[in-house]
């Protein structure tokens, strides 16, 4: 058992470590690359080159990009801090920490409206295979796969907020209520493909051994259902595991349809204003919770592995 | 991502002796999907000759008309016709959309065949890179590098190769890796087939099919992504005509004129469920190969 | 040296252009937005416009009085309604203040914070009229170089403290030490603090434009010394005697105040709270208006306004700005070196057609490159308008009388720019002139422009002084700093006038330079005004007395809520 753990954990940290380590160089380098610097975005368009030149000096941008790198990495090895915003002067894990609870929110809310979408669409279309209703399940949600999830978000506003004013355009000052649309919009452009993916899957443990056992041992449709159900949570939350990375990434755009005041609107406003440091951080903050999600779920499969608790 | 069933049902067994036009003309998926991708590839290439108008030619004075005689479905902003600048749109975004989904695909094919094959340190080293990519937030790398290279095509074409190969490196990995451990390829090997005949001759064709379900499937995410990116002001640049930038030029005007930007959406959605129900029939299709 | 509210986002906010409703509304008489006002489409100025004189021709409107103002001036001659103090406005804008420290900032998210918590002793109303504000009388020495500031009686400071002749003189000194993207540009030799209430500032030299300077927010009071609290603590929260006063302000998010108890002027402000909420989007702030979720949203986009006019729930209000929006040359292009291919682009362009698809009647076709709402505007010059018979004659006088390609830079993301380029690109065809439209995001492009690394660009100019030096010094001086507006234009002729005109004291003989000015400059068209925009800004009819200033800020100490 202790023997097990200590190989999961090596292992798991030859994963992780050079995923962050990519993580952290890429994003660096990649931002310099861009045209354009922090101060001149700062400062609007009428600053004075001078103003500008001072504002970079006080920013420490004049500084050799080695130089840079150096100081970046060494803050985050040795103090865990992930640098302090050119443009606030705050530091960013407390901007991220401002923002996360609502981009956390807006996943937690699509993650749970999709799995109460998909699980039930992907029983019945499996039950039911090469059926009207399985063809409808599978057909019916690729419209969804084919609309741009800010279409979509569009779309909800139109009718919800704006026609009908049942739920808010956007922003996150009204609770719960108004992340229920972009949470929507989030789940409408998920569910045709994990629907698809999971009725793939549920038809391979329906006709696994065990179920063909199951109900030649004169097992009732229903008691199989269960063991089907239980052996299918699997697969599902594989899936949910590997998506969490799109999803993350679809609600960064949404949060800008919705305005929702979240990571993804802090990072496309830190790329526009060249923050780098900022950037950096949520790009960092992004990976270690996809690899923390990737991790887990694949100590849960682990743990939970039915051909393990069968034999 | 649709998973294939290993299992064949009688129905898939009868049909699977057929040949392949005939199971061709018997999956709907294949055949609506069909019609409707050639749909659309049509109303591209003859964009030119169903045009009423001249897509770029404008009206300052008579922009923002209803749908009229003239104007089947209106004018935009400019003066200029929706419905000719539909059809050139729809150039625009299946070119686009049909090179950003080639070059991902070939890197990674390449990437993923050789690291399956191959294994060791170099699979370890693809495989990180993999990790990487995938627990970045796609849009960082996509409006990064539309910042570094320009908003554009060429932005584009960088940035969805740069994010979409994984997929394709993923899953060719895995099943080159199940084929290379195979006892044939060492006797193969054995008897002094190189490795390049082994994997040009006996792995990919059997890989390959499960990466073109793939890109067919992939080709409606990078149709979406090339509109949403337009619509973010970071693809397509004007005059070029563009569903996403369509779109967005219409928001303004959504409660009084819907149909600036409902129409080209609504092309985005067609295409895509065209695109979308032949890749599922070409799957439906091969599977029982 | 001028306030860029284009400030942060790449996505830059089209802020179409052009016309007053005035409706003098309960004895507040600036420029007030009210609903008995939504009509002002496509006001056209006539002939002279009356702006010098510092009254608008309003023709949209019936009433237009704008009696003078008392700084001072508690609202009382109501006639529908008197003020309704309590409740809390929700303001949504597009960027949030990223510092408070009114020295170090320029750009309107900082700038219309900084603007409610410390006020200068001199301030400009929404006619854009130099008033008395914390100094209640000021003036000069007969020779111009000795200014007197008498400090208003009883103005307190929201700690409770009275402002003291000290704290003016702190102030001034820091904002020449700090220097900023604001400077003083004033030749000030000494500050002095005389008696309780008196501070005299001498200059070296006459220079005309100091009072206009001394009414920016950037030249605002604060505490001598910071009331002992070290710079950091005191931005985060703030002493003015503006007002509001911080309340809670989540960086980079939204930022509340509280209503100033101690404010000078009696019973303001009428609001007890204030919020400005983030809202990073154009189309979100209308939906957001729409859905009652906010009070008034700022710099509305031209192309919002038909729907917004369409809601009779909701206001809009349209005003004159200090922005110009125009096409920008480098004169150390190749092609555009030559005065006649630039004087042929100008006649090239019809600016009229250009404004009516862009603007949807909020904006004006622009000839000068000083706006309308800037004192010592001329619409009598000759603006080289459309004429394609000229510009072909242009042309083909110039070095490259077959016509060339050429790129034309924009910013990305903002859709009324890429409109603008679209319909220049077409109208440059006409004479020969192949353009193609480069997109580049906002801060790439500021990097382009300022490395001289572009042929010609679309962007706007914004004055921050009602004063007509600070715009031309900053498009047209050599040594203003930006080199022209980075056009690099330099003629010897207009820098002469330039400083003429800082020294020339205000009358017909520095309205005659600047007239010259505007002509000169228009002639060598080194940039091509296009449109004069409107300041924007939108509201639930509930919302009262909201003042628009024309650097685009609100005054809300004016402002109340109707039940």
């Amino acid at each position: 058992m202790m023997n097990g753990s200590l190989r999961w954990l090596r292992r798991t940290a030859l994963r992780v470590v050079p995923v962050v380590t990519g993580v952290v160089l890429a994003t660096f380098f990649l931002l310099r690359l861009v045209p354009g610097g922090p101060a001149a975005a700062a400062l609007g368009d009428q600053a004075t080159n001078e103003a500008v030149a001072a504002l970079e000096a006080q920013m420490g941008l004049d500084q050799p990009l080695m130089t840079q790198l150096w100081s970046y990495v060494s803050g985050i090895v040795t103090r865990g801090d992930v640098g302090t915003s050119l443009l606030y002067g705050t530091p960013t894990s407390e901007l991220i920490a401002g923002r996360v609870g609502v981009t956390l929110s807006v996943v937690a809310l699509a993650v749970l409206l999709t799995l109460v979408l998909v699980v039930p669409l992907a029983f019945a279309a499996a039950l039911h295979k090469d059926g009207v209703v399985d063809h409808l399940i599978r057909v019916v949600p690729a419209i969804g796969l084919a609309m741009p999830t800010f279409w979509i978000g569009l779309l909800l506003i139109m009718v919800f907020a704006v026609n009908l004013g049942w739920l808010p355009a956007g922003g996150s000052g009204d609770g719960v209520r108004s992340l229920i649309l972009p949470a929507v919009a989030i789940a409408i452009s998920m569910t045709p493909v994990l629907v698809r993916t999971l009725r793939a899957q549920l038809l391979e443990v329906l006709d696994a051994d065990f179920v063909a056992t199951l109900t030649a041992a004169g097992l009732a449709r229903g008691r199989v259902l269960v063991h089907v159900l239980r052996n299918a949570a699997l697969p599902t939350l594989t899936l949910f595991g590997l998506n969490i990375a799109y999803m993350i990434g679809g609600t960064l755009v949404i949060e800008r349809v919705f305005a929702l005041n979240g990571l993804g609107a802090l990072m496309f406003e830190s790329i526009s204003n060249r923050d780098f440091p900022v950037v950096q951080g949520v790009a960092l903050f992004c990976a270690v919770a996809v690899v923390a999600v990737t991790v887990a779920t694949d100590f849960l499969v682990d743990r939970l592995d039915p051909r393990s608790r069968l034999s | 991502m649709t998973a294939g069933s290993a299992v064949e049902t009688a129905e898939d067994v009868t049909r699977g002796s057929a040949p392949l036009w005939r199971r061709m003309a018997r999956t709907p998926a294949f055949v609506a999907g069909t019609v409707i991708t050639v749909s659309v590839i049509l109303a591209a290439l003859l964009a030119p000759v169903l045009a009423t108008h001249d897509p770029a030619a404008q009206n300052l004075l008579g922009g923002l008309q209803g749908p009229s005689g003239e104007h089947w479905l209106g004018t935009d902003q400019l003066g200029r016709d929706i419905f000719s600048r539909l059809l050139f749109a729809a150039r625009t975004d299946l070119r686009i959309a049909g090179l950003a989904v080639i070059i991902p695909f070939v890197i990674g094919v390449v990437a993923g065949t050789t690291s399956g094959y191959f294994g060791g340190f170099f699979d370890w080293v693809v495989s990180r890179v993999v990790d990487t990519v995938v627990a970045f937030p796609f849009y960082v790398i996509v409006v990064a590098v539309v910042f570094a290279v320009g908003a554009g095509e060429k932005g584009i074409y960088v940035a969805l190769a740069l994010v979409g190969w994984v997929t394709y490196a993923r899953v060719l990995r895995a099943t080159t890796a199940v084929h290379a451990r195979s006892g044939w390829v060492t006797a193969a090997r054995g008897g002094g087939l190189s490795h390049a005949r082994i994997i040009g001759r006996h792995i990919l064709p059997n890989t390959l099919t499960q990466a073109i379900v793939l890109l067919m499937n992939d080709i409606v995410f990078v149709i979406v992504a090339v509109v949403t990116l337009s619509y973010l002001g970071l693809g397509v640049q004007p005059p070029t005509a563009d569903w996403g930038t369509m779109i967005s030029d219409g928001q303004a005007f959504v409660a009084t004129k819907w149909w600036l930007s409902v129409v080209p959406g609504a092309a985005v959605v067609y295409t895509g469920i065209g695109l979308s129900l032949l890749g599922d029939g070409v799957a439906d299709v091969w599977r029982v190969e | 040296m001028l306030l860029s509210r284009s400030a942060l986002l790449p996505i830059w906010h089209p802020r179409g252009p052009a016309l007053l409703c005035a409706a003098p509304t309960e004895g507040s008489t600036d420029v007030t937005l009210t609903s008995a006002c939504t009509s002002t489409k496509t006001i056209r100025r006539t002939g002279v416009a009356v702006l010098t004189a510092g009254v608008f021709v309003l023709s949209g409107c019936t009433s237009s009085s704008t009696p003078e103002r008392e700084g001072t001036a508690a609202d009382t001659t109501a006639t529908t309604a008197a003020p309704t103090p309590g409740g809390t406005l929700t303001f949504a804008r597009t960027q949030s203040p990223t510092s408070l420290d009114l020295h170090t900032e320029i750009t309107a998210n900082n700038a219309f914070a900084i603007d409610k918590i410390f006020e200068p002793l001199l301030s400009f109303n929404a006619q854009g009229e130099i008033e008395p504000w914390l100094a209640s009388e000021y003036s000069p020495s007969e020779d111009g170089l000795v200014w007197t500031f008498t400090l208003r009686p009883g103005v307190r400071f929201s700690t409770g403290d009275l402002v003291t002749p000290e704290d003016v003189v702190y102030s001034l000194n820091r904002h020449i030490e700090v220097g900023g993207p604001l400077p003083l540009d004033a030749p000030i030799t000494s500050i002095e603090a005389s008696g309780t209430d008196t501070v005299v500032i001498t200059l070296s030299e006459p220079y005309t434009p100091f009072i206009a300077e001394l009414a920016g927010f950037s030249n605002g009071i604060l505490p001598a010394d910071l009331g002992g609290v070290d710079e950091a603590t005191f931005f985060k929260n703030p002493v003015g005697t503006g007002p509001f006063v911080v309340d809670e302000w989540t960086e980079g998010g939204d930022i509340s105040f509280t209503k100033n108890v101690n404010y000078w002027q009696d019973g303001k402000p009428y609001l007890d709270e204030l919020v400005y909420k983030l809202v990073q989007d154009d189309n979100q702030l209308v939906a957001q208006l729409q859905s009652r979720q906010v009070d008034v949203i700022d710099s509305v986009a031209s192309a919002n306004v038909a729907t917004l006019e369409g809601n009779s729930s909701l206001t809009v209000s349209t005003t004159p700005s200090w922005v110009v929006e125009e096409i920008f040359f480098n004169t150390l292009d190749e092609h555009f070196a030559d005065r006649d291919v630039r004087r042929a682009v100008s006649y090239a362009l019809d600016r009229e057609g250009i404004v009516a698809a862009t603007s949807f009647g909020t904006a004006e076709v622009a000839g000068s490159v000083l706006p309308p709402s800037v004192p010592g505007y001329d619409a009598t010059i000759d603006s080289l308008s459309y004429d394609l018979a000229g510009a072909k004659a242009s042309i083909a006088a110039s070095a490259y009388p077959d016509g060339f390609s050429t790129k034309l830079l924009v910013a990305s993301g903002n859709t009324l720019r890429a409109q603008e380029a679209q319909i220049v690109q077409a109208q440059l065809a006409e004479i020969g002139i192949t353009v193609e439209i480069e997109s580049i995001d906002l801060a790439a492009f500021r990097e382009r422009f300022r490395a001289f690394d572009y042929s010609f660009m679309i962007n706007s100019a914004t004055s921050d002084v009602a004063d007509p030096n600070g715009i031309v010094s900053f498009q047209a001086d050599p040594e203003g700093g930006t080199n022209g507006y980075w056009t690099h234009y330099n003629n010897p002729e207009v820098t002469a006038l330039i400083a003429q005109g800082r020294t020339l004291p205000d009358g017909a003989e520095r309205t005659a330079v600047y007239s010259e000015i505007q002509a000169t400059i228009a002639g060598d068209a080194p940039f091509i005004p296009l449109s004069y925009p409107s300041n924007i800004k939108a509201s639930q009819a509930t919302v009262q007395g909201l003042t628009v200033l024309p650097n685009g800020s609100v005054r809300l100490q004016d402002t109340w809520l109707t039940k």
